[in-house]
Order: C-alpha cells, then sequence, then structure tokens
C-alpha cells in the first residue's frame, strides 16, 4: 500500500449509469468513509427542494425510520458518524452524503464496520422512510421550518456572510447569486409529492460520484459497485460550470446596515482565468502573494503595518472565476482599508513582487496541498473539484504546475484581475459610513 | 540519550517522552505515513492566571486582564524583525493561542522540520518587546475584541461563565476588554514572561512522522540547563457551588435565540485521572438525557424548539469546572424546563444502563478517531497534560467507569442551585 504524497491518487472502481466510484487505498487513517454526491445545476426552481431533500431523508430511512435509530445505530458502530446537506461549486449544486467509521483492524469485538456503515448510508440513500408512497408530511412540515432557520441564519456569521454577500452581488443576475440553502419564499409551496418526485429526480438523473476511502479491500469496493448498479437510472443531467469573463466593469459600492460593532469591508474582483486553463496555477499563485497568508501583501500591510484588524485575505471561488478580499475593521478605517487593499492590487499588476513573497508563497502552498492528503474529506474534496473544473492533476502535477509559474505569470494573472464591487457590512446610521 | 517509549497497543499508538533537567517534559506522538508534522510549545499559563505570587517575592503580583493573550501576540516580535517572515519562508504555518489555562505556541510544516522547531524553540525562549510595538498591537487586539463582540456563539458562552461565575477569571473574556488591554506595557508583559516561562512550566509536544531522538537531542540542545523553578503560587477567588445569576441576556443582529445553559460543577479534583473520570461522567449523563439518541432530543427536535445546531459538552479542570448544553431555539426557556423535568425523572428513577454502555462504546470510537488529526492529537494531549495526566488515560476511563459513578454524578452535578442559562436574542 503506498503512504505519503501519492497516498491520496484515487483509482475509479467502476464507471455505470452516470455513476462512478473512486476508492482512496491509504492505511494511515484510523476511521474510512464512504461519500456521495449527486450533482444538479444550481436554479431557482430546484435549489430549495434541493436543500429540502437531505434534511428531509437524514429524519428516517425504511430499516431506520427515526432519526434516534439512526442515533443509535451509529452510537453502536463506535461512535461512526453521518452527516448530509448542500453546496455550490460554482453554478453546481451538489448534494452529499457521507459516513466516517473506525476501520476494521481498531474495532475490539471485530464488528464488519465497512458493511454496517455502507447498509446505513445506503439505506438512507435509496430506501427513505416514506409514508403511502411519499415522504411524511410530518418531518417535511418540520424540515422547511428548520431550512428556514438555517436561511435567516446566514447572518449570524457576519465573516461568512459578508464573503457570501458580496459574491451575490458581483453575479446579480447569474445563477451563482443563488444561495446555497434556497429560498424561504419557495418554501410554502412544495409538497410531499413534489418532494418525493424531486427525490426520484436526483436518485434517477442527478450525475453521481462515490468516493471510498481508507483501508477499502477490493471485495467491500465491489459490493458498493452492486449495490448501487440496482439503482435505477435515467438519463443523466448535462451540467455546467458557470465560469465567466467580464473584462470591464464600474466599480459598485453595496453597503448593507445592520447591528454589528466591527464593519466587514469585502473587494470583488473577476479573475478572468478559467479553473481548465493552464493559466489557473498563475492564479493560485498571485492570490496567495496578495492575500493566502502571513507573509502575504494584505497580511504585511493592512494588519502588520497600518494596525487596521485582526484579518485581511484573499481567496478564489475557482469555478466562477471570482476573487474576494476580506477584511474586519473599525467603521471608520473604511476608506483607508480600501486604499491599502487596491494599493495592493496596484502592486501586482505592476509586477512588483519580491524573491521572498514568491518563494514564501509557493513554499505555503505546497505545505498546504501536501497536508491535503492527511484528511479524508480533504482528499475527497480535491478530487471531486478537479472533476467538476474538468482537469484530471493529482497532489503532485499541480504541484509541480504551480513550481514552474514564473513572476511574469502573475503579473499576467493580475493584469487580468478586474475589481467589480465594494461591500461593506456596517452600524446601521454609523458616523463613519459613506 | 535517555527518553521513555510508552506504547498503547489497543490504541495502536506510542508515545516517548523525555524530561530536561530545568524540569521541561517533550513528548513525540509518531504519524508513519503523514506529510504534515506538527509541533507545539505551550506553557501552563493562560487568560485566568491574573493574580499570583513570583517565586521568591511575598507580594501578590496583579496584573490587567487579557494579558496572556497579548504576550501570546507580542512574542512573535523578534528583534531582527518578526518571526513568522521566517517561518513563512520554510513555508510553514506558524500559529498560537491562549485559552484559560494555557498558552500554546505552534506550527504546522510538511518539508524542513527541523529548521521549523528550532525557530520554534528559539523565539518562545527570547522575547523582544518594546514599548512601540505593544501600541501598534493594541490597535490589531483592539479589533480582534470587536470582531468576537459581533460573534453571537462567542457571546452565548461567555455571557454563561460570567452568569456562572461571580469572581473566578473564567468570566472574563480570554483577550481582555479595549480598556484593560490600554493598560497593559512592555514591562508587564516582560513580568508575566519571566514568571511564566520557565521551562519547568512548560512541555513541548511533536506530532508527525518525524524522529523522537533527534527532536529531544535538539530540546536538549536548546533549553538552557537550570534548575526547575519553585512552582508559582496562582490566586484564584473563591466561588461557592451556586451560580452567580441564573438567566443572563443580551441582543444581537440574529435571526433567531440563541442560549447555552450549564451546570458549575463543585467537584475540584487533584488527581488528574479523577478530572477525566468526571468530565466522561457529565458527557455521558448530558448524552443520556438529551443527546441525539435521546427520547428528549427527538421530542424538542419534533416540536421545533431545537435543530441540529445543538450540543452539549464539559469542561472539567483542576480550577473549574461546567457543563454547557445549547443551541438556536426559539424558545429556550422552555428547552430548559423540558430538559429540568427528564433529569429530575432521571434522578428519581435512574439512567438507562444499556444507552450508558452503548455510550461509552460510541466515545472509545470518537476518541481513537482523534489520532487522524495531528492538530487534534496535539490540542488534546496538552490539554489534557496540563490537568496531570496523558490523553491515553482516557482509553482507561472507557474500560473501568462505571453505572454507578456516572449514576452519582447525575446527583452530584446537576444540582438546580448550579444551573444558570444563557440567551442572545435578535434585535
Amino acid at each position: 500500500m503506498e503512504t505519503g504524497f501519492d497516498a491520496g491518487r484515487p483509482v475509479r472502481v467502476s464507471s455505470f449509469n452516470g455513476i462512478d466510484i473512486y476508492r482512496v487505498n491509504t492505511d494511515k487513517f484510523k476511521t474510512s468513509s464512504i461519500h456521495f454526491f449527486f450533482q444538479d445545476n444550481l436554479t431557482r426552481e430546484n435549489v430549495t427542494k434541493n436543500a429540502l431533500l437531505p434534511a428531509v431523508m437524514r429524519r428516517g430511512s425504511m430499516s431506520y425510520p427515526t432519526q434516534r435509530d439512526i442515533s443509535k445505530e451509529l452510537e453502536s458502530l463506535y461512535g461512526a458518524s453521518f452527516d448530509c446537506g448542500v453546496t455550490k461549486k460554482g453554478e453546481r449544486h451538489i448534494i452529499h452524503f457521507y459516513t466516517e467509521f473506525l476501520s476494521k483492524q481498531y474495532v475490539p469485538d471485530g464488528t464488519d464496520t465497512f458493511a454496517a456503515a455502507l447498509s446505513l448510508l445506503f439505506d438512507i440513500i435509496a430506501r427513505p422512510a416514506l409514508v403511502n408512497g411519499r415522504f411524511s408530511d410530518e418531518y417535511l412540515a418540520q424540515e422547511k421550518d428548520n431550512l428556514r432557520i438555517r436561511i435567516e441564519g446566514r447572518v449570524n456569521d457576519k465573516m461568512s456572510y459578508s464573503v457570501d454577500r458580496c459574491m451575490e452581488e458581483m453575479c446579480r443576475n447569474e445563477p451563482f447569486e443563488i444561495y446555497d440553502y434556497g429560498f424561504v419564499e419557495d418554501l410554502a409551496g412544495i409538497t410531499a409529492d413534489e418532494l418525493t418526485a424531486h427525490y426520484r429526480t436526483m436518485l434517477e438523473t442527478f450525475p453521481m460520484q462515490v468516493y471510498l476511502v481508507g483501508s477499502i479491500t477490493d471485495g467491500e469496493a465491489e459490493k458498493v459497485s452492486e449495490l448501487l448498479s440496482g439503482l435505477e437510472r435515467g438519463n443523466t443531467v448535462a451540467l455546467r460550470n458557470g465560469f465567466a469573463r467580464k473584462e470591464k466593469a464600474d466599480i459598485r459600492h453595496v453597503t448593507e446596515e445592520m447591528n454589528v460593532t466591527q464593519g466587514k469591508l469585502c473587494l470583488g474582483c473577476r479573475t478572468n482565468t478559467a479553473p481548465d486553463s493552464d493559466d489557473y496555477p498563475a492564479l493560485m499563485v498571485y492570490n496567495g502573494i496578495l492575500g493566502g497568508g502571513i507573509h502575504s501583501k494584505l497580511f504585511r500591510n493592512v494588519r502588520e503595518k497600518a494596525s487596521l484588524a485582526y484579518y485581511c485575505y484573499s481567496m478564489l471561488e475557482k469555478f466562477k472565476g471570482l476573487m474576494v478580499i476580506s477584511s474586519g475593521i473599525d467603521i471608520s478605517n473604511k476608506q483607508k482599508a480600501l486604499d491599502i487593499m487596491e494599493e495592493q492590487l496596484d502592486d501586482m499588476a505592476k509586477g512588483n513582487i519580491s524573491d521572498y513573497e514568491m518563494e514564501a508563497t509557493v513554499k505555503s502552498m505546497e505545505t498546504g496541498i501536501k497536508s491535503l492528503t492527511d484528511s479524508q474529506m480533504n482528499i475527497v474534496d480535491f478530487y471531486l473539484s478537479q472533476t467538476i473544473a474538468g482537469t484530471r492533476d493529482d497532489f503532485s502535477t499541480i504541484m509541480e504546475k504551480i513550481r514552474k509559474v514564473t513572476k511574469d505569470d502573475v503579473k499576467a494573472a493580475a493584469q487580468r484581475i478586474v475589481r467589480d464591487t465594494v461591500y461593506f457590512l456596517t452600524a446601521a446610521d454609523s458616523a463613519g459610513n459613506q | 540519550m535517555d527518553f521513555e517509549k510508552i506504547e498503547y497497543k489497543k490504541a495502536g499508538e506510542v508515545l516517548y517522552s523525555y524530561e530536561h533537567d530545568s524540569g521541561l517534559k517533550a513528548f513525540v506522538i509518531p504519524r508513519r505515513g503523514y506529510l504534515k508534522k506538527y509541533a507545539a510549545f505551550a506553557t501552563n499559563y493562560g487568560s485566568i492566571d491574573s493574580e499570583f505570587i513570583i517565586p521568591g517575592q511575598e507580594d501578590v503580583t496583579r496584573v490587567p486582564d487579557g494579558i496572556a493573550h497579548f504576550l501570546e501576540h507580542k512574542l512573535f516580535e523578534q528583534k531582527d524583525g518578526n518571526v513568522m517572515e521566517k517561518f513563512s519562508r520554510l513555508g510553514s504555518n506558524p500559529n498560537a493561542y491562549t485559552s484559560f489555562n494555557k498558552t500554546v505556541y505552534l506550527f504546522s510544516c510538511t518539508d524542513r522540520f527541523d529548521e521549523n522547531f528550532s525557530l520554534l524553540l528559539d523565539y518562545v525562549q527570547n522575547p523582544y518587546i518594546t514599548q512601540e510595538s505593544v501600541e501598534n498591537e493594541k490597535g490589531i487586539i483592539g479589533q480582534e475584541i470587536m470582531m468576537y463582540q459581533d460573534n453571537p456563539d462567542w457571546k452565548v458562552h461567555f455571557n454563561l461563565l460570567k452568569a456562572l461565575y461571580e469572581k473566578h477569571p473564567v468570566r472574563i473574556d480570554i483577550a481582555g476588554t479595549i480598556d484593560s488591554i490600554s493598560r497593559i506595557d512592555r514591562d508587564t508583559l516582560y513580568k508575566c514572561y519571566n514568571t511564566f516561562y520557565h521551562p519547568s512550566n512548560m512541555i513541548i509536544l511533536a506530532v508527525g512522522d518525524v524522529d523522537p531522538e533527534s527532536v529531544f537531542e535538539m530540546v536538549e540542545g536548546s533549553i538552557p540547563h537550570s534548575k526547575p523553578q519553585p512552582p508559582v503560587s496562582r490566586i484564584y477567588p473563591e466561588e461557592t457551588g451556586a451560580v452567580h445569576t441564573d438567566y443572563i441576556e443580551e441582543r444581537l443582529a440574529v435571526s433567531i435565540p440563541m442560549f447555552q445553559m450549564g451546570y458549575k460543577g463543585g467537584f475540584y479534583g487533584e488527581k488528574g485521572i479523577e478530572l477525566l473520570m468526571y468530565e466522561t461522567a457529565v458527557k455521558l449523563v448530558l448524552e443520556l438525557l438529551i443527546g441525539r439518541s435521546s427520547d428528549l432530543y427527538e421530542q424538542l427536535y419534533s416540536e421545533g424548539l431545537i435543530n441540529s445546531s445543538f450540543g452539549a459538552d464539559a469542561s472539567v479542570e483542576k480550577q473549574y469546572a461546567f457543563s454547557v448544553l445549547g443551541g438556536e431555539s426559539p424558545d429556550p426557556v422552555q428547552v430548559r424546563e423540558r430538559f429540568c423535568h427528564v433529569l429530575e425523572t432521571a434522578k428519581k428513577n435512574g439512567l438507562d444502563r444499556a444507552a450508558c454502555e452503548r455510550l461509552i462504546r460510541s466515545f472509545r470510537g470518537r476518541f481513537m478517531r482523534q489520532f487522524n488529526s495531528v492538530e487534534r492529537i496535539s490540542h488534546s494531549f496538552i490539554s489534557v497534560y496540563f490537568k496531570g495526566v496523558s490523553m491515553f488515560d482516557y482509553l482507561d476511563v472507557y474500560d473501568k467507569i462505571t453505572f454507578e459513578y456516572v449514576n452519582e454524578v447525575l446527583h452530584e452535578h446537576f444540582k438546580p442551585e448550579s444551573l444558570a442559562m444563557s440567551v442572545i436574542r435578535p434585535v
């Protein structure tokens, strides 16, 4: 069995009916895990139903009709975990289900944890607890309420809320502006019949990726293929990424007021670099130098030099082609902070990049990429993202590409960056407002 | 070179330990096949240690709240610049955190472990603090404090501690307040450093695919040989078993009320293993009464009184102990009543023995799972070490804990007069 850098390389076990099954074999973890992903295009029509599905499905299956039954089974399986939910990557909406459990060699009584966990997960996915052929009205009503709370609860975490809102403002009138968890006003219209029909659509037509990670035997991998070949599948949905170029924009200023003490300032940009283009590694290095850690221009200038913030960083939305700079500042310092952020962007476009910045960034990215291989979740996410971007890199090939990036490549990536939206979350009636 | 090797067969783990003649202890937990290597240099000194007697002196020293955390920020400053830059030249991620009773400096890297490790050993032992840089840091930490002011999860928790404790410094924010940090200066920072950063008050831990002997040799070569310092006497105000106030409420920009309720524990164990045993029993009781597999959880969830944000935990240290349960709820007070009702019924009728056994099995698996992550190993090892035991002792606890003991703790910890509740409501 391979260990180290190559341990995280997935092997495709089988592929049929729009289902791809991958296995990542490694014995360095104490646990193994099984991940199911169902992919859809992000649309207003489906988003709320997609978000409701896992919420209702986790309430019970045929063999484990209540949440309590599921929890008891997980506890008996030495504290195995199960979770599900939705996320968006570019303009894809992804429903995921996963379970993680102690690998057999660490189980004191020889319980076949793989078989038990697979059977539980598959029961939840393929054999939901239906009443007269449809989801229970009771579960549906409760989960609509929970989803409403979740959607309204976006405001509770101001840091992630401000970044999300900035990206939504940038992408208004594009599907990407749709929030992963959907719309409160669409909840009321969803009936049990409709959601059950949507469940069948998911199971029959959404492209599916399955990842098996850990100490998985050939026999176990085959068992998964066998189980899934029993699913009735139709024509699968054609998926898009949603990458968009926007070369010129007048900067839009959006201010939102809330009862806060600290202002959250976000500067959103279009990267104009596609996730599958040869230029993408240069964009990653660009982002690292600009705001990817303690060596970055933003950290050093906004925090260390100007003492304006505790945090200031930049992040990429790879698939859609966005970059957001984010910082928490005193409300009266908005313009000062924005000026420093913009100076850093200008600096990068001029190619003012020191050897230290270049070197520290590449090394820090190398550490980051290698470290991904130490987490099952990160390994799976890395490879799922590769399939969505339409690239076939593994951990070592992506690293090689990053090492080859030159300052000129970074400068070129910088020149493709277009500033789009300044989003400011601020206190109501604050004096610092502009 | 003398060091010890202890095998924990059930966990499939090995612990190497070494003691320096200054009293510093160093440990290695190897992780074959992992690319991430991690090391931490930790002192048993945190936000609650603001009143103490310096060894050799008689008078009590009182320092401003938030100084342990401030010192953590300032240690990164070195004579020849910020040490973060040196780490980032090596591509590694340095970090640090301060909790109630410890300050931990750490890095993670995948390459050049030795260089990173010697950098860590070096900067933690060599503070270089100027008054100018102290003033500069006040702006940064000020924004850190402000950030937490807008964080409802943080607020609901610290408000609960304010309600539980009347005088004990766990009720104070780890970073202090804008006002308390304004009183911090260079000399006080050095005074705290010299008191609490003696090697005998510190430990070193490395986790990853590293060679124990070479780690210990580097420690040996870097720490000056000295006699252990006598322990610092720390002064904590006395608390009764009763809560300071049983209810505290605040309004923030949130969409739904959030709450935490908790019991203030009267138990202060001297032996570490007792602390682990007590903590495990409190957690078991919470799981039995309101965990995911309980009747009450199912009922409250079905009625929309709690959602999947609900969780419960316990924190048990030598100087304080409390349990916490909470999440989002449209009616936190009703959740409290319902919990108290189930609690009193359990006190009368006893707990469910079969469920208790199932949960211990679950705790065992979850303990094992921690070993998947170098960060979690390190975090858990250091926390447990400062209680005077080893994290591997949890395995013994799971073997030895009895249903009768869990029932005892049900009566001992969950007393009505020790219960407080904190609620954050929408503006």
